[in-house]
């Protein structure tokens, strides 16, 4: 299926807070309660549209435990966007945010668009971390922040659109040089990028270019 | 400039001693003369140690004995490791593994890490890793000095201590961490170490078989069919005794073409105009023409796709038979065979053959298994068996009464404890549970993972518990039924397979170091095209090596790759050979697509399911074969599944204070 653009995605953080089950929600609207532990990384793709252009997001779900992570670095490379999961039932995987995020910030592009993602939010009577938390950790470190619900489904189709559109209007506003690879962006045949290669044809839009 | 640099390491009580090692001072370029031609100009040597050796194999006579040298140019440092010429054990040494093992001038830049190992008996040694995510076979420092060598180290660039593992040192963890990202994320710079042995090899040198047997040693760049071709050429003329290994080749071809058929097939709707046609045109010409062979089929115009560099394996296009094929399991009369009057297996040599050739019939595994992972001896009694299990239901029994005794309340002060439990409990219920042992609500099997695998962390504590452990014990519950039994046979597995588990990946490091160089030497184009494409890592075959294909195949099938490769008959390390077996099958599509890392890791994983067991394995024993000793050279001794080498505790924690 054609599409203007396409857009890697990477899903971390600590093993259990449902990464897998976020992409299965989103991919084919169904919880999988006893899906398998990732090893490595898997995969899902779905297409979206956004601004009436497809786009096609390709999901990289890695695995969350600890002494995987020399090995999951590795696929952060020219990722466009990122969603970092943890679990509002288990305080640890939110304390380990931050070395999430340095990993993240060492080892893919810098202008990756970050996802924060309270998930298991249907499990409101178990709740160890407040969304106030969540809020000010994501404000303090330039995230978009949402809580999820990979059961209920709450949220997780937002999740996933509201990152491709931030991704979609820093295209627009030339943040990103589509076709350096790189990004981890790749423009599809509907893309018709404008003159200069790196603008969309509905930049104005967006922000300006002088802005 | 030069001048002060040389003062301040006369200074140093390091490089004194290394003066004192003797032949330092020659090592000191002055830019015209440089003493081994592998040291950059103007670079001073701040370490140097003899008799710093590798076991390329467990025989002591093929050690490879060498000098280990740090040199600093401007303000980079580079470790450097020469094989003496001809010396000793060195004397067989022929100039291709000399070059296959030098170690040239690597700077710190790329290092990501080195582990030391201080075995109770034995000699201390090294494993550098490098940011690839490569690491060079073990050096044995016979003399001593692994402690000056890493003190020599952090004089010169940023070395810690790993939070996680005192026997790991992390290397610019920090101060570099620009230079870090840049090298593990940029490709030319991981290329440039991923390939440090392998690129320092002059062209001509690098590995062939095809080029290794059938020719002189005629120029051949790995990539250019043709020259190939001139190789196969002049072969024929040569046409020297045709031995076994030359035959297994040919049968070879065929299993390949075999398999780039299916590949089309799966494949190549898109292209069955393409090269499946004119593969099966060319391939049904016997007997084949050499000469117009490799290049104008592998040029074909074939939309979206760029010539592949053919297979140097894939030479003759005879109708040959194919490698052994596979035989019907081993059923239980033809198993009461084995036995004698007393339960003994006299020939265990025959069964491991038999079993490799054909499995074990479901319903046999349960006895089968145990010996072939070795928890039961072959040469053991019936009655000899029956007491050790007996005895092992007892102590499995106590170790697991060890975490079952922990009182709630005792555990709130017990974090490791109650984190490990709430790791294993979170993942025995994703495990399996689409099949039918283990799916439902409240499946006791389940609760069977839990016990089997906390007890094991209690009987192993240093390892503990690490995901893909539950993937490896499933289908051993499952065919042993028992839970004492399936610990103990689990027990016996992960004496091989434990380090696959090291916190710092080392046992899949080490695995992934010797595949790359059995895919170097087994198939040098697709070798270099992974170079070229920064996948030297190897890291798309991690979860294949990890859980033994448990991912890649469906149920029975996983249980039947692991009996073959338990009998460990043709080689302890089939799943190597297995692995470029795979990937020698899906060459053409890789190399033809042109896939980078991302796509290639994308291909991989989604082989999960497609891959055909029986002739997989017919290819592994092939290449196996067909390897031989050259393989088994490329696979550091210690490698997993081999059982450790000399090394009394295999998760040292050891303290010390150097740092
Ligand atoms: N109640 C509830 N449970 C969830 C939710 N999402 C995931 N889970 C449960 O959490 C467990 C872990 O989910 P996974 O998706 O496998 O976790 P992961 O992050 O992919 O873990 P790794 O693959 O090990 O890194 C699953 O067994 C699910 O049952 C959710 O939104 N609500
Ligand atoms: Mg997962």
């Amino acid at each position: 299926m054609s599409y203007a653009y396409l857009f890697k995605y990477i899903i971390i953080g600590d093993t259990g807070v449902g990464k897998s089950c976020l992409l299965l929600q989103f991919t084919d609207k169904r919880f999988q309660p006893v899906h398998d532990l990732t090893i490595g990384v898997e995969f899902g793709a779905r297409m979206v549209t956004i601004d009436s252009k497809p786009i096609k997001l390709q999901i990289w779900d890695t695995a969350g435990q600890e002494s995987f992570r020399s090995i999951t670095r590795s696929y952060y490379r020219g990722a466009a966007g990122a969603l970092l999961v943890y679990d509002i039932t288990r305080r640890e995987t939110f304390n380990h945010l931050a070395s999430w995020l340095e990993d993240a910030r060492q080892h893919a592009n810098a202008n990756m668009t970050i996802m924060l993602i309270g998930n298991k939010c249907d499990l409101a009577h178990r709740r160890a971390v407040s969304t106030e938390e969540g809020e000010q950790f994501a404000k303090e470190n330039g995230l978009i922040f949402m809580e999820a619900s990979a059961k209920t489904a709450q949220n997780v189709e937002e999740a996933f659109i509201s990152t491709a559109s931030t991704i979609y209007k820093k295209i627009q506003d030339g943040v990103f040089d589509v076709s350096n690879e790189s990004y981890g962006i790749k423009v599809g045949y509907g893309g018709i990028p404008g003159p200069s290669g790196g603008r969309d044809a509905s930049a104005s839009q967006g922000g300006g270019c002088c802005s | 400039m030069q001048e002060a640099e040389l003062h301040d390491l006369a200074d140093d009580a390091d490089y004194a001693a290394s003066q004192q090692q003797g032949s330092a001072s020659l090592m000191r370029s002055d830019s015209s003369r440089r003493s081994s031609g592998s040291e950059p100009d103007g670079a001073e040597v701040v370490y140097l140690k003899d008799n710093v050796t590798i076991h390329p194999t467990q025989y002591a006579s093929e050690r490879i004995s060498g000098r280990l040298k740090l040199t600093k140019q401007g303000p980079s440092l580079f470790m450097t490791w020469i094989p003496y010429k001809g010396q000793g054990s060195n004397a067989k040494l022929s100039e291709r593994d000399r070059n296959l093992y030098t170690i040239r001038a690597v700077p710190f830049t790329e290092v990501r890490s080195i582990r030391r190992h201080t075995p109770t008996i034995g000699w201390q040694y090294i494993i550098v890793v490098l940011s690839s995510g490569l690491a060079f076979p073990p050096l044995y420092f016979y003399n001593g000095g692994v402690r000056e060598f890493l003190a020599t180290i952090k004089l010169h660039v940023y070395l810690v201590r790993s939070a996680e593992d005192a026997n790991v040192f992390l290397v610019n963890d920090i101060q570099d961490r620009l230079q870090r990202t840049l090298s593990s994320l940029e490709l030319p710079g991981a290329v440039g170490v991923a390939s440090g042995l392998s690129s320092s090899l002059p062209v001509g040198e690098s590995l062939s078989i095809a080029n290794q047997e059938r020719t002189d040693g005629g120029s051949f760049d790995g990539s250019a069919s043709h020259v190939q071709n001139n190789g196969r050429q002049r072969q024929k003329v040569q046409d020297p005794a045709r031995d076994l290994s030359i035959q297994v080749l040919e049968k070879f071809s065929l299993v390949t073409r075999f398999a780039r058929e299916t590949t089309s097939q799966i494949f190549g709707e898109s292209h069955s105009d393409g090269y499946g046609a004119s593969e099966r045109r060319a391939h049904n010409q016997t007997p084949h023409n050499y000469s117009s062979s490799g290049i104008s089929n592998d040029v074909e115009k074939v939309p979206d796709e760029v010539p592949v560099a053919s297979d140097p394996l894939e030479f003759e296009k005879l109708t040959l038979e194919l490698g052994k094929p596979r035989q019907a399991p081993l059923m239980s009369n033809e198993w009461s065979t084995f036995f004698d009057s007393e339960g003994r297996i006299t020939d265990s040599e025959a069964l491991r053959k038999r079993i490799f050739y054909g499995g074990v019939d479901y319903m046999l595994r349960k006895e089968v298994w145990p010996f072939l992972l070795g928890y039961h001896p072959f040469d053991s009694t019936y009655a000899e068996r029956e007491y050790l299990v007996s005895v092992k239901k007892t102590e499995y029994e106590t170790i697991k009464n060890q975490w079952q005794s922990i009182s709630s309340d005792q555990a709130k002060r017990f974090t490791k404890f109650r984190e490990r439990k709430g790791l294993v409990e979170k993942d025995v219920v994703r495990t399996d549970r689409s099949f039918s042992f283990y799916d439902g609500d409240d499946n006791p099997n389940v609760n069977l993972l839990r016990d089997i695998l906390l007890t094991y962390s209690f009987y192993n504590f240093d390892l503990g518990y690490c995901q893909g452990m539950s993937d490896l014990l499933s289908p051993i519950l499952f065919v042993m039924k028992n839970e004492s039994e399936s610990f103990w046979c689990f027990v016996a597995l992960m004496e091989r397979l434990g380090p696959n588990f090291n916190r710092d990946q080392n046992g899949m490091h080490t695995q992934l170091f010797a595949l790359s160089k059995l895919v170097e030497l087994l198939d040098s184009p697709l070798h270099n095209y992974f170079k070229q494409n920064d996948c030297l890592n190897y890291f798309f075959c991690f979860r294949w090596v990890l859980i033994q294909f448990k991912r890649e195949f469906e149920f029975e099938r996983t249980m039947r790759l692991w009996e073959v490769m338990w009998t460990r008959y043709m080689s302890e390390h089939l799943h190597l050979y297995f692995c470029v077996a795979i990937l020698k099958r899906y060459r053409r599509k890789i190399m033809g697509e042109q896939m980078d890392f991302d796509t290639l890791l994308k291909f991989i994983n989604e082989l999960s399911g497609q891959i055909d067991l029986d002739a997989t394995l017919r290819d592994a024993e092939a290449l196996c074969v067909c390897a031989g000793e050259n393989g088994e050279a490329c696979i550091p001794p210690g490698t997993p599944p081999s059982l450790p080498i000399g090394d009394g505790s295999l998760y040292p924690q050891q303290d010390d204070d150097i740092l």
